[in-house]
């Protein structure tokens, strides 16, 4: 089983919500948080653990040996990210930053051995244990890296060895499509929304995601004091998303958020919110 | 002068302040605003903007399509696919995920069956241009859902404004990056003299901000800090201490102001809405160090 929490933009809370939901969810499924914001993944800091069982993903790129090549200019023909250039006489060169890794070089590349497997490091894995009895899996982009999705399918697959009943991905902002590779697989997308006018039209662009994917889409409200949310129930209607919650603005939530500490392992009355949208998700996988 | 402004993390404020320096340096300078977070475009809503002059199709992505007709359920495709993209559906045909495909042709080039898969252009986008209630332009983008490409969306956007800066002999372009280090961002910075950093004192805001700064530093450009909801965590030191271990000078500090989201469902500048909070006073203070220091 698979969930995602999303949000279409940037600060509305996926991550605490994401968090506070694994905890209390990993107390009934052997779970696995997935931190595929990997742009600016920040799951570990709100858990408070630090990041551990590191690992390298590594991008292929070619290396051409140019006592082989016969410059017939077909890798740059192919290369979709225009990452080869070739000389007047054909040479090819690779402007390492712009190669995506596809391999689609070499596979045309007529003469065996003419381009050799290269390497680039392009980010980590991390599979870290929480003290709250579920893994987090994180994945986290290089600096100066451009892609993204390379890492999004790197944690992904990484996460599939290990064992676990139920994922949680938290994915990163927008709707473009690495966010949807980080859903993909979802049985339920829980979209994470404030209820200003900024807030509204980019959750109404992740509610469309949702429609696209045929993954049934609910509605968190965070900050729900606010701004008016009737605009956000209204919106949520019509892409027949329920709301399922509506967390104030709290300064326990921001205290908490702060310490590494996940609201729901403590007293503040706020934790009870957080309890209630793990209870709903608990009904919903259940069946 | 191109000026990139920057926090790695989302949901710090960095449309909001964006927002009110662009009023606040209007007046005395030709500027344009470009809002680089196609994903998630909103400093025209904090600017005003409800109708686009003019708005241009970006076609530019690719993805893959595969005729069932004459493929053969080979799955070398699938096999191949760096970002298993490619999936059989309930009929068991070989489908691509038009949401997560890239658009590489890996699978095109490994098909055994000449003009089975095909690689079709598709629209990634929309890049828009307008004319602020505040009489300065704004260029700004929209990536079409589940497509790759957001960061030549970006790149175009800064094209086109350095056109409409010629012709309007304009001093100063704004921009407002998007979330996170990846292509959009790079795409953003690329270029600039300046970046201007915004970060919360928080330690998920300074991890993001630590990591875009790399970036920075990749084009050797300059960078300067703004502390936004400077008050929210009191006894949280670390933020300053990097800046000044790096040598970031800070540009000024924001307390939280509950009246932001106010401002935000006004849709306008927090500056004009709220002139008189203590807010406002740190971001006229913040335009003024930008005056001196930055804008020379």
């Amino acid at each position: 089983m698979q969930i995602a929490i999303s949000g279409g933009k940037g600060g509305t809370g996926k991550s605490t919500v994401a968090i506070n939901v694994a905890v209390e969810l990993a107390k009934r499924f052997k779970l696995i948080l997935a931190d595929l914001d990997v742009e600016a993944p920040n799951d570990h800091l709100l858990l408070g653990v630090e990041l551990q069982n590191e690992e390298e993903v590594n991008q292929f790129m070619p290396k051409f040996d140019y006592s082989k090549c016969i410059k017939c200019r077909k890798c740059a023909e192919v290369c979709e990210e225009h990452a080869i250039i070739t000389l007047k006489d054909g040479t090819p060169f690779l402007m390492p930053t712009l190669c995506s890794g596809c391999r689609a070089c070499e596979i045309v590349c007529p003469v065996p051995g003419a381009i050799q497997e290269g390497s680039r490091l392009i980010g980590h894995t991390y599979v870290t244990p929480t003290p709250y009895g579920f893994t987090l899996v994180t994945g986290k982009l290089r600096e100066g890296e451009e892609r993204s999705m390379p890492l999004v399918v790197a944690a992904k697959k990484r996460l599939k060895n290990l064992d676990y009943e139920l994922l949680i991905v938290d994915t990163a902002a927008g709707t473009g499509n690495t966010v949807s590779k980080a859903i993909e697989g979802s049985q339920l997308l829980i979209a994470v929304t404030e209820p200003t006018p900024l807030g509204i039209h980019d959750t109404e662009l992740i509610l469309q995601l949702g429609k696209l994917m045929g993954i049934e889409t609910w509605v968190v409200i965070n900050r729900a004091d606010l701004g008016d949310v009737n605009e956000v129930y209204e919106r949520a209607e019509r892409y027949n998303a329920k709301v399922i919650a509506e967390i104030p603005y709290s300064e326990n939530i921001v205290k908490t958020y702060v310490s590494g500490t996940p609201i729901v392992t403590t007293d503040y009355p706020e934790a009870e919110i957080f309890r209630g949208i793990a209870e709903r998700i608990y009904e919903f996988l259940r069946g | 002068m191109q000026i990139v402004i920057a926090s790695g993390k989302g949901g710090v404020g960095k449309s909001t302040v964006t927002a009110s320096l662009l009023y606040l340096l209007k007046d005395e300078y030709r500027l344009i605003a470009v809002d680089a977070d196609a994903e998630a475009p909103n400093l025209g809503l904090l600017l005003g903007v409800t109708e686009w002059e003019e708005e241009r199709e970006h076609i530019g992505a690719k993805i893959a399509r595969i005729n069932t007709e004459t493929c053969i359920r080979c799955g070398i495709c699938q096999m191949r696919c760096p970002y298993e993209c490619i999936y059989v559906d309930d009929e068991g045909n070989y489908v691509v995920n038009e949401l997560t495909c890239e658009g590489c042709n890996v699978c095109g080039l490994v098909c055994p069956v000449p003009g089975t898969i095909t690689l079709e252009q598709v629209r990634s986008g929309v890049i828009r241009r307008a004319i602020t209630k505040y009489g300065f332009p704004i260029i700004s983008a929209q990536l079409d859902v589940g497509r790759p490409e957001s960061g030549k969306l970006v790149t175009e956007e800064k094209e086109w404004a350095k056109q409409i800066m010629k012709e309007q002999n304009l001093e100063h372009m704004i921009v407002d990056s998007a979330a996170g280090i990846g292509c959009q961002v790079i795409a953003s910075v690329g270029g600039a003299d300046v970046a201007i950093l915004i970060a919360e004192p928080t330690p998920a805001s300074l991890s993001d901000v630590q990591r875009v700064y790399k970036v920075v530093q990749h084009f050797h450009e300059p960078a300067y800090l703004i502390i936004n909801k400077a008050d929210i965590n009191p006894g949280f030191t670390k933020l300053r201490e990097w800046a000044e271990q790096e040598g970031i000078p800070i540009l000024g500090e924001i307390p939280y102001d509950s009246a932001i989201p106010k401002s935000m469902s006004m849709l306008r500048p927090f500056i004009e809405a709220f002139p008189e909070s203590k807010a406002s006073q740190a971001i006229r203070e913040i335009a003024e160090a930008i005056k001196q220091e930055i804008i020379k």
